[in-house]
């Protein structure tokens, strides 16, 4: 028994993205950080095993700078962290069949991750792998506790907030939680200097170097905003009223 | 937008990954907790007991001191903490200054077992708050003439006096005092609640005001023999707190400095005047630049006296030359970039102004700038010029 935490390393929300020759420039990106919904789920396990449910094992999947946020996870609880190392940039279902090999090796039934990813926003890793793995989804939930074998979940449905109950094996992907994240510590911050991370190759996964049959073709920035416009004085209502008319279309 | 540290000679890359991840944490701390709410602290005039709870549960408080629950760390990792907590405010350092090197020092170094046991675990989890009675109303940078003194009475000592200008006084569960028995300057630990003992709050100050300044006042103070601490006599014993202290300051003053430029750089870009970012003007390059410089050649005295603090190999009068020339390049650069702010500079909008008024009680408590020069100026020529005895 266990939960295994899927983690995304992702620039920080308020990091500046530059992109340059159509690929967003790396280099530039002052600070990485733990994907926020991601981070969620990972509270979330902890306080399962801190309520007595088995270990949590945290999993990420990307180069050798997101090792990075297993040491951060482990920083705050997480007890055995499994890094797939990829150097090349991958499509949804490569990175769901990763993913679902490393978990099946862990033999863990509770699957937890952000309900998207901050960079991609896809959405699509949840759902992906509950359906690779054979698992139930249950998406945007809030909170997981568990009771005996039963798994049951707070989400916000379109009719309010939903209590959901899951019997067998499940992925849960998480929305922004009521559980404040808690902060790492110096003697975490020692304690997961310690643990090892287990790096796996996708070739110690079984699963096949197989190219990205997705790839981003180009990247732009979004258009900057046109500049306000601004009109002082009743002299200038003619005018205000004209572009309305002709220009915006909203009279 | 992300705070990017200036690190022009990418120190970054000499720290260890705990170190990074221990500053990291202090960082995002004050960047979640500190920034959002100092401006309202200050005008309060109050240091937020929640703050004090945060700091103690990271386990940052009394870094580089062993056991007795106490965190362990490296002295740059102490460092890197002063100088994350100063970029929020120093009156934030000041409180992890006095509870760390000032008041849990002392007891680590010179307490008796019991009172390593008795003290240690709840001040490293910030649960005990200590302070550190040095000064004196009349005894400033000579505190080697103070008038508290303490009595032996038999079955307890009596203490009697006044001390002043004491970060944390009023907030604190106890007190490291130095006094005088029997002629010789010697550490006692008087506690909150001890008969004949009060911790007066100061008010009115313009500068640390999220930071608590007390007076300690003796009159007939009754505490049991055991509050000595035993194993220091005479002024090595708050000499050696100062150190630490003044250790921790340097790297501190590099937070509040970086605080400064950051402000003064964004500021520069952004504020357009005669149709240009001001940054493009020669006269805000030339600031800039400076400040970039001063800034770096502190990071490299912190550092390098950091590395000589976890070896062993450190003198004090190297403690003092990077106290006194980072706190005074610190204060420079608040100066500097209020002025690349224009007007805007006053504003608690920014944090430049408050940093400039805090730098002027950083520059002169533990060890003024010009005691510093003495210090150095006795190092170079082998003369005191302290007192004008012989």
């Amino acid at each position: 028994m266990g939960v295994a935490v899927l983690l995304k390393q992702v620039p920080d929300t308020t990091a500046k993205i530059s992109i340059s020759g159509g690929k967003v420039d790396e280099s530039s990106i002052a600070k990485w950080a733990i994907s926020p919904y991601d981070e969620y789920a990972l509270e979330s396990a902890i306080q399962l095993k801190e309520s007595g449910f088995g270990d949590v094992v945290a999993i990420t999947c990307g180069p050798s700078r997101a090792a990075k946020c297993l040491t951060e996870a482990a920083a705050v609880g997480a007890d055995r962290l499994i890094h797939i190392l990829t150097e090349s940039t991958l499509d949804s279902i490569q990175v769901q069949s990763l993913l679902s090999a490393s978990v099946k090796e862990t033999g863990c039934d509770l699957v937890m991750c952000g309900k998207q990813a901050a960079d991609t926003n896809s959405g699509s890793t949840g759902p992906g792998l509950a359906s690779t793995l054979g698992f139930s989804f249950v998406g945007g939930v809030t909170r997981v506790s568990v009771n005996g074998g039963l798994a049951s979940a707070t989400r916000l449905g379109p009719s309010g907030l939903e209590e959901v109950e899951v019997g067998g094996p499940c992925v849960f992907t998480f929305d922004k939680g009521e559980s404040e994240l808690r902060r790492p510590n110096v003697r975490g911050i020692m304690m997961a200097k310690k643990k090892p991370i287990d790096s796996l190759s996708p070739e110690d996964l079984g699963v096949n170097g197989t190219n990205s049959l997705v790839i981003i073709k180009d990247h732009s920035s979004p258009p900057e905003k046109q500049p306000g416009q601004k009109f002082i004085g009743s002299e200038s209502i003619p005018e205000v009223v004209e572009k309305l008319r002709e220009e915006a279309n909203v009279i | 937008m992300v705070y990017e540290a200036l690190d022009f000679y990418d120190i970054d890359s000499l720290l260890t990954e705990e170190e990074r991840m221990v500053r990291d944490m202090v960082r995002d701390w004050v960047e979640d907790r500190v920034l959002p709410n100092i401006e309202d602290a200050c005008r309060d005039g109050v240091f937020p007991d929640e703050w004090r709870a945060e700091i103690g549960e990271m386990g940052i408080l009394g870094a580089p001191l062993k056991g007795y629950g106490c965190p362990g760390l490296s002295y740059i990792a102490y460092g890197l903490i002063c100088q994350e907590l100063e970029r929020g405010d120093s009156g934030v350092r000041s409180f992890a200054s006095v509870q760390g090197s000032l008041a849990m020092y002392p007891i680590w170094d010179f307490g008796s077992e019991e009172q390593k046991e008795k003290y240690l675990p709840g001040m490293a989890k910030g649960d005990l708050v200590g302070c550190f009675g040095l000064t004196e109303p009349d005894y400033g940078s000579n505190p080697g003439d103070m008038i508290t003194r303490a009595e032996d009475k038999g079955d307890h000592f009596l203490l009697n006096g006044a001390k002043m200008w004491i970060t944390n006084g009023t907030i604190a569960d106890l007190a490291i005092v130095w006094a005088k028995l029997e002629g010789d300057i010697r550490g006692f630990i008087v506690e909150k609640g001890d008969e004949g003992f009060s911790a007066p709050e100061m008010k009115g100050k313009h500068s640390l005001k999220a930071s608590v300044t007390s007076e300690l006042v003796f009159q007939d103070c009754k505490i049991p023999k055991d509050r000595m601490l035993p194993s220091v006599k005479g002024l090595r014993g708050p000499f050696s707190c100062l150190n630490n202290a003044r250790f921790g300051i340097s790297w501190g003053a590099v937070g509040a400095a970086q605080s400064c430029f950051n402000s003064a750089r964004e500021y520069a870009l952004s504020r357009i005047q005669f149709g240009h970012p001001i940054a493009s003007f020669q006269l805000v390059q030339n600031k800039l630049s400076w400040m970039l410089r001063e800034i770096t050649k502190g990071q490299l005295l912190a550092y390098h006296i950091g590395k000589k603090k976890d070896d062993g190999s450190w003198i004090p009068e190297q403690i003092s030359l990077a106290k006194m020339n980072n706190v005074d390049m610190a204060l420079e650069i608040a100066r500097m970039s209020r002025d690349i702010h224009g007007a805007n500079g006053i504003l608690d909008e920014y944090p430049v102004m408050r940093h400039m008024a805090n730098l002027e009680s950083v520059k002169t408590y533990e060890g003024t700038h010009d005691i510093h020069n003495l210090i150095l100026g006795r190092h170079i020529t082998g003369i005191q010029s302290f007192t004008r005895e012989p």
